[in-house]
């Protein structure tokens, strides 16, 4: 039982503004969180990992207050907001669909929420503006959501939960209507414009690419629990588990089943041609990628990628080395790591 | 020319069903055609036109059919909007109350429309049975004109409300339930989440149901026949009934003819109205 | 190709069997077409149809080059008059004949749909039947009809509250009034109030009772705005005015009148002879306790019935005029007359029928009814009836459920009445 220690050395120093307690929710007899424990640092940039219908939502939705937990708490700045409906919780929420309002022009997009918050229509409109300036939309306020770009769209959503100055940022896959260049494109933009503030930002994606590039810390979410939570780089060099090695990292870490009931876990990129020792290995096939070949070699412990920098042809065959320190092992029956 | 050949089918299957019959009609109504006639057309020039404009009861039926169109369709649409929103939130037995719900618009008019006449039935009725049980006066809903007025209205709300339902709940189940979280984070209450982005996206599907509803309310027919007959003092009488009577109670064809045509003339500036405040609405917005 | 000429062949053999058989079953087909017989078809609504079915299939067992075919129509009479005017209109009726309220009869003539019977029948065919039946089937000189059973418009009385029924309006007012006061009845008076055509019989009894006419060919023209008329309107305005009838007569039809006269609720009731039959009935309070007679009048007024008969006419387009004849006077002859009497205590037409001591012993009604026939009135006479009924029917329901002052509406009655007769060129006899 790695994952609760992992969280407790990560985030004793900071201190928590946003924190998830034993948080559990079920539908019927199917637990979709099961004791999720979690604490974003003001500022701090959270990212929620994992494959679809892991939870990731659902977490998100349950601090939003869009849903209500079975089990667990919500504390927001040491308050217990755990029962206090949505209206009342001060976050802000960019949902994967943006959810403009379609039948209002984008400055009454983004003045509604103060409207029914009974914000001032001279304050209304100059927080308009600036926000509008800000996320270089200026020439779209009149424009209808469906007459706007993708990213346009996204940036509305943006400057909408601005607006509303919240105690804690959410957002939903907030890139997964973006084409891949748009994507990287706008992270760095997206970090300025969220993280570094008040206020904790959570943030779930399914791509670890992402959340490796947006997030100070990455919590790994499956079957409904927190697999492992910390920076890019812990979850990277030490993986708690089998899961998450087999998240982080691209290409996939290879798995080798050994003999004395652990599995090898050896990334593709730790691969080293050497001339003895090692493993003989024979090329099956190869993509190549400019500054490297991602290739698919088969060895006696199977078959292994490998991220090589020379130049192999298919069928050439050679001897795979690696050292001592990029070796993962891990307990084959528990998956956790050794 | 390729594109107009490609409508040809359809342009004259709209000449076929809608054009022909009102030249038809406006020929017919430059005629005298009447069981006086011998069933024989003879051309009578604006006649016709001038009796329309100094029949007392045209215009009555008129007023009472415009009267009639406005008030059920009115209650409909809140009414409708109201179970709308209802059968749209989860609920147990949410199923089974949808498939109730649409039971009077499934009964066929002159079903429920019997079935009205029998429940304010006086003396025999049954509402008049509980009140006499109860110690109170029977009361005759169908005898006096007011109350068969306010009757019929009923039955066609108890009808039609499902309608007015079903066409709203479909229009509620296009609204993404996202719109309604995102308002909800901002701040909004439930009431302020009905006028600000419930009702503004429901726009389209309401102007829908206005017009169907108008149009059907001002052809209003069974219903009336069946119920009330027209009566009492004429009271319940619609412009499909008159024009109905003239046809084919006093073969009076020409003047049937010019009743129909009033009557499409009234649905037409009513269907012209709603759709310029359709626009105004939409321009507001 | 071997393989695909054999269908061929097949196919066409076939084809040769096909043509065969056809001509063969058009043959054959015309044969037995030549050898049928003429089938006479005849709407009727849906009681005349039950009622006749026994004569029908005697007709039809007796008669093997002739056939009737009875469409039984809705029960509703007006919706009968729809189907019969839809048919007509598209120009060809499927119907040789059809059995027709008194009243349809100069619009159907007027409009071309019936065919006149002069030619077919005897010198005087109406000859035998009772004075009262005689009127309403030659319009303009030419015979259009031959009645099957009478209807007039009856009151009927409690014998068991009373020693003799009313007179005039003023004695069954009082009569009803003691009556109520005495709680012996919870009204005194029902009848037909609906805006409908049983409205028009109503007054039509009254307007004559109170000495006035509706509309008359004879010389005094539109009575409707007369004294006798406001007074008839004003009359039945206070039956309900002084609770001797219940507020609910304005949506009262023929039913709910029996229904209320049959739980023994009422003294007086109005309706037609159908009546009597069901009052003398097992769910009837009053079986046994009910008498009948002739509307009241004031004195020296006559005591009217409004004549309402059914009868039978020959349609325009009947492609077998002379079968349809011969079935026109078999089911409206003196068997077939008795036989509707017996089974089904309708009214007959014909004269010896109400004097046939068999029949009146078994129908101990009839003299009654042969003295309303007798007092038989008819409404108006023209193609624009069913028009000047409804003009008068809106009139009285304001006055009877509106609460509209009779002279005010029957006034307008009137003035919309001449409109329209002197807008089709039927203006008042001078």
């Amino acid at each position: 039982m790695t994952t609760p220690t992992t969280i407790s050395t990560t985030t004793a120093a900071a201190p928590a503004s946003l924190r998830l307690e034993n948080l559990g929710r079920r539908i019927g007899d199917r637990a979709i969180l099961d004791g999720v424990n979690l604490a974003v640092a003001p500022g701090e940039c959270l990212a929620l990992l994992g494959p679809s219908g892991c939870g990731k939502s659902t977490v998100l939705r349950l601090i939003a207050g869009l849903d209500a937990p079975d089990a667990g708490r919500i504390l927001l700045d040491g308050d217990d907001i755990t029962e206090r409906p949505p209206a009342r919780r001060q976050v802000a929420m960019v949902f994967q669909s943006y959810a403009l309002y379609p039948h209002l022009s984008v400055a009454r997009n983004l003045s509604l929420g103060m409207e029914v918050r009974g914000v001032p229509r001279g304050e209304r409109d100059r927080e308009v503006a600036t926000v509008l300036q800000l996320l270089q939309l200026a020439e779209m306020g009149q424009r209808r959501p469906a007459e706007l770009s993708g990213g346009q769209r996204q940036r509305v959503a943006l400057a909408r939960a601005l607006l509303r100055r919240p105690r804690v940022f959410l957002l939903d896959e907030p890139m997964s209507n973006l084409d891949a260049q748009l994507r990287e494109e706008l992270r760095p933009q997206l970090r300025a414009i969220l993280c570094g503030g008040s206020a904790p930002v959570v943030y779930v994606t399914h791509d670890q690419q992402e959340a490796m590039g947006i997030a100070d810390r990455i919590a790994v979410l499956q079957d409904g629990r927190v697999q492992q939570c910390g920076t890019p780089q812990e979850l990277y060099q030490a993986p708690a588990n089998l899961i998450v090695a087999g998240f982080i990292g691209r290409p996939q870490i290879n798995l080798l089943p050994q003999p004395d009931g652990t599995v090898l876990g050896l990334r593709p990129e730790h691969l080293v041609a050497v001339t003895e020792g090692g493993l003989p290995v024979r090329v099956l096939s190869r993509e190549w990628h400019g500054a490297s070949q991602q290739l698919l070699v088969a060895s006696p412990q199977g078959e292994l990628r490998w991220t090589c920098a020379g130049n192999l042809s298919i069928g050439a065959e050679l001897r795979l080395g690696w050292a001592r320190e990029h070796e993962h092992r891990f307990v084959q029956t528990t998956g956790q790591r050794c | 020319m390729s594109a107009l050949l490609l409508m040809a089918p359809a342009l004259l299957l709209l000449l076929a069903v809608f054009v022909w019959p009102l030249l038809d009609y406006a020929w017919l109504s430059l005629q005298a055609q009447s069981v006086f006639t011998g069933l024989q057309p003879e051309p009578v020039g604006l006649a016709n036109w001038q009796r329309l404009l100094a029949d007392g009861r045209f215009w009555q039926d008129a007023g009472q059919t415009l009267r009639f169109a406005v008030v059920s369709v009115g209650l409909e649409l809140v009414l409708g909007l109201g179970f709308a929103l209802l059968l749209h939130q989860r609920w147990r037995g949410r199923g089974v109350v949808r498939t109730l719900t649409l039971l009077p618009w499934a009964l066929p008019t002159t079903v429920m429309a019997l079935g009205w006449r029998w429940i304010f039935n006086d003396p025999n009725g049954p509402i008049n049975a509980l009140l006499q049980s109860l110690g109170l006066a029977s009361v005759p809903f169908l005898a006096s004109p007011q109350l068969a007025w306010q009757t019929t209205v009923l039955a066609d709300v108890w009808k039609t409300t499902p309608f007015v339902a079903l066409l709203l709940l479909a229009g509620l189940q296009m609204i993404p339930a996202d719109l309604y979280e995102a308002f909800a984070l901002e701040g909004g209450s439930p009431w302020q989440s009905l006028w600000r982005v419930t009702l503004p996206l429901l726009r389209p599907y309401i102007f829908i149901v206005l017009l169907f509803r108008l149009a059907q309310a001002l052809g209003v027919f069974d219903l009336v026949v069946v119920l009330t007959g027209g009566g009492p003092a004429s009271s319940t009488e619609s412009l499909a009934v008159y024009a109905y009577l003239n046809a084919m109670r006093f073969l009076d064809f020409g003047y049937s003819a010019t009743v129909m045509l009033g009557m499409f003339v009234l649905l037409l500036i009513s269907s012209a109205g709603l759709l310029l405040l359709q626009r105004r609405v939409q321009v507001r917005a | 190709m071997i393989r695909n000429a054999r269908p061929t062949l097949q196919r066409r053999g076939l084809g040769q069997a096909l043509v065969l058989g056809l001509a063969l079953s058009l043959l054959f087909g015309g044969w037995v077409w030549a050898r049928a017989p003429i089938t006479v078809r005849v709407l009727m609504p849906a009681p005349f149809a039950d009622a006749t079915a026994g004569l029908v299939n005697a007709f039809n067992r007796e008669h093997r080059d002739l056939r009737i075919a009875v469409t039984r129509g809705p029960f509703e009479t007006e919706s009968v008059s729809d189907l019969a005017v839809s048919s007509l209109l598209l120009g060809n009726s499927p119907y040789d004949l059809l059995l027709m309220d008194v009243t349809w009869t100069a619009k159907y003539a007027a409009a071309g749909w019936l065919l006149p019977l002069d030619a077919w029948l005897g010198p005087e065919p109406l000859e035998s039947l009772a004075p009262g039946a005689r009127v309403g089937n030659r319009i303009d000189g030419q015979l259009w009809r031959l009645p099957l059973v009478a209807d007039m418009g009856l009151l009927y009385w409690r014998t068991d509250l009373m020693q003799a029924p009313p007179h005039t309006p003023a004695d069954l007012v009082s009569m009803a009034q003691r009556l109520q006061a005495d709680g012996k009845v919870r009204w005194g008076y029902v009848w037909q109030g609906r805006q409908y055509e049983g409205l028009s019989c109503v007054f039509l009894e009254m307007v004559e009772g109170f000495g006035g006419h509706w509309s008359s060919t004879e010389g005094n023209g539109m009575g409707l705005d007369q004294p006798p008329a406001i007074a008839a309107a004003a009359w039945l305005q206070n039956l309900v005015a002084k609770g001797v009838t219940p507020a609910a007569v304005g949506n009262f039809a023929e039913p709910q009148a029996l229904q209320s006269f049959e739980a023994g609720e009422a003294a007086f009731m109005r309706n037609w002879p159908y009546a009597w039959q069901e009052l003398q009935g097992p769910g009837s309070a009053v079986a046994g306790k009910v008498g009948v007679t002739t509307m009241v009048a004031q004195p020296g007024a006559p005591h009217a019935a409004t004549q309402g008969s059914w009868g039978l006419s020959v349609l325009h387009g009947s492609r077998h005029p002379a079968a349809a004849v011969t079935v026109l006077k078999a089911l409206t002859d003196e068997a077939s007359q008795r036989q509707l009497v017996r089974e089904w205590g309708y009214t007959p037409t014909l004269e010896a029928l109400f004097e046939d001591p068999e029949l009146v012993a078994e129908r101990p009604l009839l003299p009654q009814l042969r003295t309303a026939l007798d007092a038989a009135v008819l409404r108006p006479i023209s193609p624009g009836y069913a028009q000047l009924s409804d003009i008068l029917q809106r009139q009285l329901s304001g006055v009877i459920a509106g609460g509209e002052p009779p002279h005010t509406a029957m006034d307008q009655a009137a003035r919309a009445s001449r409109l329209l007769l002197e807008a089709n060129g039927q203006g008042e006899p001078a």
